[in-house]
Formats: C-alpha cells, structure tokens, sequence
C-alpha cells in the first residue's frame, strides 16, 4: 500500500516537473532576446536533426492553421463569415501554392508564442511586429510591411504634444509585449501596461491614463470622427517598425514564405493586393 | 421450540467490552423486555440481533437455524446480512421516518422495492402494488391512523410518527420485533399510545423484543424479562422473580431507585 | 445615437453568438460536472486509502490554483511537452479543451458541496433503509439523495451562478465566449471599430441568464419545502 503513494506521489511530481520544464523553455524564449542568433541557430539544428519537415508535415494534413486576431485592415471578416485582409489574402494565396488550404483560428495576442510552440497553429500572421521578443520567440519570415507607433492624446490637448519631447511629461498606456511598450521603454516615458491596444485607447479616453501608443494601422481605424474614440487623436510618429510572419523555431515554411513573397512581389500579385487594402504605401520590396 | 436463541455473544468498542457472554433465548409468542441502566448495553444487543453491529464472538439462531456466526466470515456479506435481518423488524427510539415520504408511502416503500426482484413484477405490477397498498393501509389502521396516511412525518406528533414507524416494521413481516426504548423520544402525554398499541400487539400474539425504561409497562407485559449490568445478563426470569425476587444486589439496587425515582 | 441604433443589431447579433458558446459551454460544464463530482465525493469517502489519498490530494490541487492557469494548462500542456497537440487549433478543439478544465474544476467544488449534504444526514436514515431490507444503493437513490438535494440546493444554486460568470475565463485560450465578442468591437470588427459600449452590454446577458437561473432555482427549492 505504501509503495502504491509514493509510486503516485512520484508521478504527479514528475508531471509537476515536466510542466515547469515546459514553461521554462518557452519563458527562455521570450526573454532571451540578446542571444537571439545563438538560440535560433541551436533550435533548428536540433529540429533539422528531429528530421521533421513542417511543409511536407502541413501538406500532409493539408491545412494551414493560421493563428489570427481581429484587426482591419490585415484580417477581419467580410459580410459572409470569411476571413479577408492584406494578411489573409496573402495567406490563402501561400496555402494555395503549397496545395493546402488555409484555416484562421482566433488566438489570444498575449498567448501567441504558447499556441505556436504547443502545434495549435502553424504561424501567426496577423500585422505582427518584429520586435527583438518575437524573433527569439519565434522564426520569422522576412518584413514585409512599415508600421509606425503612434502616440495617442486626447483631440483638445493634441496641439501641445506634436514633439517626442512634449510628451515626456505624460503617463502613457501601452499594450503589454507590444511593439509600443518596446518604444515606450526606449524613449525613457512613464508607462502602465495593460492587455490589449484596445486597453490602452480605453485607459485614455477614461482619463486614467494622459497617452497610449499604438500601431499606426490601428490607429487609423480605432480613433477619430464615426468610433467610441471620437475625441481622441494621434500626434507623434515614434520609431517605425516592421510586420512579418512568425513560425516556430526551425520550421523550412520561413524560408518557403520568403521565396513565396518574392515571387508575388515580382510578379504584382502583392502589390495589386495591397492596394485593395489600402496598405500599398507601407509594403516592403521582397 | 425456540423462535430465538442468542448464544455467547460478546462485542466491544475500541478497547471498551460492551456485550460479555450473552445468553438467552425465547419462545415463539413472547415479549421479552431488557432492562438495565444507560450504557449497560441493552441497545447494543438490540442492534447486535439486526445486524447494525456485528458481534465479535458467539452464534445467534432463528427457528434453529444460524443466522449469524462470529467464526463465519460468511454471515458478513452484505447480501446475507441483508437477508437474515428480515427475520428482525427494528423500530428506532428516534423513529427514522423518511421525510420526504408520506406515512402510507414510509410503509409501503420497503416492500415495493422487494417486489421489483419478483419474476413476474413486470406482468403483475399493478396488482402487486395494489397488493401491497391494501396491506399497508391495514396496518396503518390497525395502528389508529387511517386518517393520517397522506400526512408527511413533519405534520405528524411524536406518538403518531412512532405508530407509522411501527407499522412500517410490521410490513415486513418479521418474525421477530425489536423496540428500542420506543417511548424515550417521547413526550409523557404521548407514551400511552405508543404503548397502547404494542400491548395489543402482544395480545395478537407477536412475538416482541423491548429495550424499555418502563418499568411498569415491562412488568405488565412480558413473558420474560432481561436485567443487564455492565454488559452482563445478571437477572433472566419472569417478571415475578425479577422484579419481586431479584438475585443480585445490584438489581435491587437499580429498581429500588427507579421504585423511589 | 444614430450611429449607436446602426450597430446595436450587428453587435446583438455577434453577442449572441458569443453568449451561444458562453451557454454551451455553461451547460456541457453543469451536465459533466455534477454526476462527476458525486463520484469524487464517493471515492474520497472510500475505504480503499491510496484512492482517499489521491483524490484529497487532487481535490486540494484543483481547488487550490486558478482556473485559468488549468485552462492553460489543459490546453497548451500536450503540445508544448508531449508534442501531440490532441486538441488541435479550431474553435472545436478550443470549446472542447474548456469543457474539460471546468467539469474537472467544477467536479471538485460540487463533491466537497455533495459531501457535506451527505455527512448531514442523520445515521438513522442508513438504518432505517438496513433494517428494512434495502441494499446500499436504494438507500443512496430512494432515501437519501432528495434529503441531499434539499440541504444542498442553497450552497449549489450559489456555485452555478458562479459557473455562468466564470466562463468568461475560457478566452484565455481564445474560446470566443460573450465577452470576447464584445471585446472584439473595440479594436474593430464588423465595420465598427473602437466601440467600448459592446463590452459592458455583455453584462445584460449575464444578468438575464442569471436571473433565470435565480428563479428556477427558487422554485426548486420551494418544491422541495413539502418535507422537512
């Protein structure tokens, strides 16, 4: 009877541990950015040597899962249900071209590294900024879009903030592991973390916070004349920042994109789809 | 020939002898009460007979076949001990109704859930359950409660839920009927009915075991009666020899206070 | 106001949808949680030490960190350390993956609730149904489970109600529950972007559904008042 406890003691201690393992690595990676090249370069020998390739593994399946959230103009829904958008339009068209289909799955922003790394999705493609965090999180595929941080104040104090330097003074809203917490951190300015851009726009119309910075993209669509957010503007453009796709680590589908967006870049598919999104002036030459 | 016969029967508690060598038996027909003290283990037999306790040591027989055997891990399973208790009704000091029952209901639900085991139950249903009704109804009756069948225990007073109790355990036709301290529970105005009705009982002839604190109702209607001391029978005889003529010291001595009390 | 009347059926219409999801998962939740949780209840009253001992242990677990972190856990777990992403990445393998977490939570919250309406039934009720011939199940069934439900009603209708807000708790995985539909609006979809409004209207479903909810329960229990 006692071997029997501490035989079950042992395995739930095992599990407890494993799943420390677990988080452990994926906490490494996200935080581990200055070794960046380093991990990367270890991780995929250690896939390549698994022998895995993840085209052949997708094509298998014959299912791309695309890891999304709802953001116009990149991916949202049209009136029929279907997921439409710079970014899903150029998704569908790779699928298409590795003879699979795509499938957009709505993921949680803050758990995107999580749903990669545990095989729920096979790249997040959805305007995400490279910064340093996601690149060790994860492989991406060359930038393929600009995308400016914004800085966001109220219309009837926007006058007074038009300068990096005037808006030092300001308590700032930003999203947590946003590219605008990046900016945030770098030009030394107050800032409260909180979980979405939408978050940090709602902080700022509530008065709790002076500013938030945002994507220039969503800026675009979330503030101003016809939203929640009439009263609110965006002034400074901080440090541009760039858009592409992430994989996990040592997946051959980073170099598959690449070769993909060139040859749509050379052959104007890229450009024409742009263009229907209104995104052409912030596309990046393949 | 002996209905009952308890043949040395022992039980303790932890480390506590609660029951020391227990003999005695009894005739079909009889009433036997047991009488004794608090804590001199009088309830511990009673609930020794229907198996709510198991006891260490000693054989009990019914009609002269073995219904319970301490050396006999096979009178432990719950299959057997569920079958031998049916010679033993048991009617509780606290009365133990089923709430949510009505009194007709608390009578006839034991006996309904036997006859779902019959062969033909399914073919019969109804009649059977008529079956059932009319007999319950009749001991409802016999126990003055024809008209309080549909109350539920809670609209009932202590006497009346008693009565239902009893007529719950003659439903089952047991050949044995076991009281434990009926009337304790019980305020003095209502003890006359319970004992009322368990006296006639005794006059249809039913045979009857009563732990009891009446002293005087014991004396009026038993054939035999038990005084227990300390887990020991230390007197077992007729009322006459046991509350005229007593053996022992300490019997006179637990009467004489119940005499002055 | 006319920009409000243009989005309010846009919005009542993928809240709907939202709360649809926020209700199946409620109920498949109620339906798995509760024969679940009489079963734990049973085995940490067992004789058997190793399974009294396992189940204490679980019990303490699972009511001893958070929901969410379960969540996260049931979902990501196989995929991150067994490589086998069992519920794969569709809205499906999302609700499924949920459904698991909260009959497992919840299971442990109703077996302590059943366990205590179990304990407060007087040893008589046993006795009785024993000396009347009954075998142990009709005993649980036909005499003891409705006394259980009566003393259990009041602490049980309390931890439903929780139940129907805590769902809210399966976006993290992104099961796109009421909330997550109307936090949708804020950043933009369906033509409207940047509406905060949407958010707080989810808390009308909640209250609708829990008033509901309250009611029934209530008469539940008035049903039960015939017997004491």
């Amino acid at each position: 009877m006692r071997k029997k406890i501490i035989a079950s003691i042992m395995a739930m201690t095992l599990c407890f541990s494993l799943a420390a393992c677990g988080s452990n690595n994926v906490s490494a990676d996200l935080s581990d950015s200055a070794s960046l090249d380093e991990a990367t370069t270890s991780e995929s020998t250690e896939s390549d040597s698994e022998g895995e390739s993840e085209v052949a593994k997708i094509q298998e399946a014959g299912t791309l899962v695309v890891g999304i959230t709802d953001f116009e103009p990149m991916d949202y829904k049209d009136d029929e249900g279907n997921w439409i958008g710079f970014d899903a339009d150029m998704a569908n068209a790779f699928a298409k071209s590795l003879g699979v289909e795509a499938q957009f799955v709505e993921i949680e922003w803050d758990n995107k590294a999580l749903e990669l790394e545990s095989g729920s999705i096979d790249c997040v493609w959805n305007g995400m900024t490279l910064t340093d965090e996601v690149k060790s999180a994860m492989d991406c595929s060359n930038a393929y879009c600009n995308n400016a941080q914004v800085v966001i104040v109220p219309k009837d104090k926007a006058d007074d903030y038009q300068t990096v330097e005037s808006v030092k003074e300001l308590n700032f809203a930003v999203e947590v592991g946003s590219a605008g917490a990046s900016e945030a951190e770098a030009n030394g300015l107050n800032y409260t973390e909180v979980n979405s851009q939408a978050n940090a726009l709602m902080e700022v119309a509530a008065g709790t916070s002076d500013a938030a910075i945002i994507d220039s993209l969503m800026a675009a669509a979330m503030v101003g004349e016809g939203t929640s957010y009439a009263d609110l503007t965006y002034t400074v453009g901080l440090n541009s920042e760039e858009y592409g796709v992430g994989f996990r680590k040592g997946s051959d589908l980073v170099s598959a994109l690449n070769d993909f967006f060139k040859a749509s870049y050379d052959d104007g598919t890229m450009l024409k789809t742009a263009e229907t999104y209104g995104v052409q002036a912030a596309l990046i030459e393949q | 020939m002996n209905i009952l016969e308890v043949e040395h029967i022992g039980k303790s508690f932890e480390h506590t002898e609660v029951l020391k060598d227990i003999c005695f038996s009894m005739e079909e027909s009889q009433v036997l009460s047991i009488i004794g003290s608090s804590g001199s283990g009088k309830t511990t037999l009673l609930r020794c007979l229907n198996f709510l306790e198991h006891a260490d040591s000693g054989v009990i027989k019914v009609a002269g076949n073995v219904v319970f055997d301490a050396n006999d891990k096979e009178y432990l399973k719950e299959s057997v001990v569920r079958k031998n208790r049916l010679h033993f009704g048991m009617v509780f000091q606290s009365f133990n109704l089923f709430p949510q029952y009505t009194a007709l209901q608390n009578v006839m639900l034991a006996k309904q859930l036997q006859a779902e085991k019959l062969p033909d139950f399914k073919a019969r249903k109804k009649e059977i359950f008529a079956e059932i009704e009319e007999e319950a109804k009749g001991y409802l009756s016999q126990m003055g409660l024809s008209e309080r069948m549909d109350n539920y225990p809670h609209q009932l007073s202590g006497g009346q839920c008693q009565r239902v109790a009893i007529a719950r355990a003659l439903a089952m036709k047991p050949d044995i009927l076991c009281f434990d301290e009926p009337t304790s529970a019980l305020d003095p105005e209502l003890t006359g009915e319970v004992l009322r009705v368990i006296k006639e009982l005794a006059e249809q002839k039913m045979t009857m075991i009563i732990v009891t604190h009446e002293m005087a109702f014991a004396r009026d209607v038993s054939d035999k009666v038990i005084f227990m001391d300390d887990g020991y029978v230390l007197e077992y005889g007729t009322p006459d020899e046991v509350f005229n003529n007593p053996k022992e010291d300490r019997t006179k001595q637990f009467l004489g206070r119940f005499i002055e009390g | 106001m006319d920009i409000f009347m243009e989005q309010l059926p846009i919005v009542v219409h993928s809240l709907n949808v939202g709360f649809l999801q926020t209700l199946k998962l409620f109920f498949v939740t109620l339906i798995g949680a509760l024969p679940l949780g009489l079963l734990i209840c049973f085995g940490s009253k067992s004789k058997i030490t190793p399974i009294r001992i396992i189940l204490k242990l679980f019990i303490w677990i699972i009511r001893g960190t958070p929901l969410m972190i379960q969540l996260l856990i049931i979902y990501y777990f196989p995929g991150l350390v067994l490589h086998n992403p069992i519920w794969g990445g569709g809205e499906v393998g999302r609700f499924v993956a949920s459904a698991v977490a909260f009959i497992i939570n919840y299971a442990c919250y109703f077996s302590e609730i059943f366990r205590g309406g179990i304990i407060s039934i007087p040893v008589g009720q046993d006795e009785a149904g024993k000396v009347l011939g009954m075998t142990r199940s009709q005993i649980f069934f036909k005499i003891k489970l409705l006394q259980m439900i009566k003393r259990i009603l009041p602490p049980m209708s309390n931890e439903i109600l929780t139940l129907v807000k805590d769902t809210s708790l399966a976006r993290i995985i992104a099961l796109q529950e009421v909330i997550w539909a109307g936090q949708a609006f804020m950043k933009g979809s369906q033509g409207i972007s940047g509406a905060i409004w949407p958010l707080f209207f989810t808390a009308i479903y909640y209250l609708i559904c829990n008033g509901l909810l309250t009611l029934l329960l209530g008469g539940l229990e008035k049903k039960l008042e015939y017997f004491r």
